[in-house]
């Protein structure tokens, strides 16, 4: 059997391994000046104001075509969110129905606390 | 052996034949990888007791006959899902605390909504845990809890019980918690005061999006996602590998936007001037000075942690004014601390250790 340092195999791996955390760690240095900052912010901004201007010619193009717009479908998934919520707001109230009516009152079986009477294993690994 | 090259010339043929084997089997799996689903994440049985906006409070169903009297709520951060601690069966934090007798409860978020874009730090620190607190104190009948935080889990958990210092937080564990925000060098120069306007990113957006966390985190490490994607390959021919990338893969890039003002806060108050190093923080007009929690304390770091580096995370341990206090730095990064292989073998028996005393 070949060893590790003649495994053609791991000696890719562990190629790749070093690359990775070379291609890092020079990464991170020029990512630690500031004029790495400095243009990041700046392409940013101007990114985020093109798309923002983009996004309102779209608008203006999609309502044109009489097809729904982004903001038009995230209104529905939010919708959806919306109704997804208060399902889960109706759950967790008949939780806590279920909680508060006790199994014999609400006909549902309240599923058994446990006591919490539980204590730390010794040193040998049994309950005290 | 040929003692020249330390090549074993016999053991060619066989390492050929189980290298075109491989090849073969990443061919097949390869498909079956882009045409399949990965695997269910977060299945441990739970309630949600309560829902409202970005919060979301769940129980999980005990499993064990008899159980601690001190429940646990673990807040989760505000920029993941939850699911990272319950990954699938065999491989899930929570599990693990359920089997050991804990009961416990999650304050996982939800992605807030653009109407929620208003959320302050104050809805977090002193309305959403809070009431989480109360509804477990209820729900399980017990006025102690132990709190546990992970990453900005563990810094809202640190708001929290600075200015709720009188109770009834009964333990806090903060895993991997920054508080030198100095120390976070790369986030420091992404957000330098000189050229990043929070103002107008916030006004302009709303909502932090999600994408622009992503690419802050996944700039820390740039070369990461392709290493990864070739070592994909590599193993797909092996199942466990590539069921754990799955897992992780979707988790890492399942990140939640910020609501605005939350940002806002955390970009001014902590990442600019480090306020809550600087004893200076305060939330809704309320002083959160750590040195006022004085619960047993355990604060679990990574070697390795790229997001959270040591140095951000170190004077927790010293600032925190609690006599039992305990500092655990083990092996792995910011994620590998919490789940997977790792944390099965190292955080979860040390924090169970630690904690089953303090429960009882």
């Amino acid at each position: 059997m070949a060893d590790k340092s003649t495994d053609p195999v791991a000696i890719w791996q562990n190629m790749m391994g070093e690359m990775e955390k070379g291609f890092n760690a020079f990464a991170n240095k020029a990512m630690e000046t500031p004029e790495f900052s400095k243009v990041v912010n700046q392409v940013g901004g101007v990114s985020a104001g093109a798309q923002k201007q983009l996004g309102d010619m779209m608008e203006k193009y999609l309502l044109a075509m009489n097809l729904p717009s982004r903001a038009q479908m995230v209104g529905m998934a939010e919708r959806l969110q919306s109704i997804e919520g208060q399902l889960n707001e109706i759950k967790a109230l008949l939780h806590q129905f279920r909680a508060n009516a006790g199994a014999a009152d609400s006909g549902f079986p309240a599923a058994p606390k446990p006591p919490r009477t539980k204590r730390p294993p010794s040193a040998g690994g049994e309950p005290k | 052996m040929n003692a020249a090259a330390g090549l074993d010339l016999a053991s060619i043929p066989e390492r050929i034949q189980s290298e075109v084997q491989r090849a073969i089997q990443r061919s097949i799996k390869g498909v079956e990888y882009i045409a399949s689903s990965g695997p269910s994440l977060g299945s441990t049985p739970k309630d949600i007791l309560n829902v409202r906006g970005t919060m979301n409070l769940y129980h999980y169903r005990p499993v064990s006959d008899e159980i601690y009297r001190v429940p646990i709520l673990i807040v989760m951060a505000t920029t993941n899902r939850g699911y990272i601690l319950d990954m699938v069966p065999g491989q899930s934090f929570i599990e693990f605390l359920l089997k050991r007798g804990y009961d416990v409860y999650m304050l996982d978020w939800a992605a807030p909504k653009p109407e929620e874009k208003s959320l302050r730090m104050e809805d977090y620190v002193l309305d959403f845990i809070p009431d989480c607190v109360r509804q477990v104190q209820r729900d399980s009948g017990e006025t102690d809890v132990t709190v546990i935080g992970y990453c900005f889990g563990g810094v809202l958990s640190l708001l929290y019980g600075s200015i709720f210092s009188d109770g009834p937080m009964k333990n806090l564990i903060c895993f991997t918690t920054p508080v030198d925000f100095r120390e976070m060098k790369l986030f420091q120069n992404f957000s330098d005061k000189r050229y990043f306007d929070v103002d107008r990113l916030v006004d302009s957006v709303g909502n932090v999006p999600p994408e622009m966390i992503l690419s802050s985190f996944e700039m820390l490490r740039p070369a990461s996602r392709a290493a990864s994607q070739v070592q994909l390959w590599e193993n797909i021919w092996n199942d466990e590998f590539v069921k754990s990338y799955r897992m992780f893969d979707r988790w890492a890039t399942d990140t939640l936007p910020l609501a605005g003002e939350y940002f806002r806060t955390i970009t001014k108050d902590l990442m600019w001037d480090n306020k809550l190093y600087n004893d200076a923080m305060s939330v809704g007009g309320r002083k959160a000075d750590i040195s006022s929690i004085k619960v047993p304390f355990l604060h679990a770091v990574a070697e390795h942690d790229h997001i959270v580096p040591y140095d951000a995370a170190k004077p927790l341990i010293q600032k925190i004014g609690s006599t039992d206090k305990q500092e655990v730095i083990l092996k792995g990064g910011h994620v590998s601390l919490v789940a997977g292989a790792n944390a099965i073998k190292r955080l979860w028996p040390k924090l169970d250790s630690w904690l089953c005393e303090r429960s009882t």
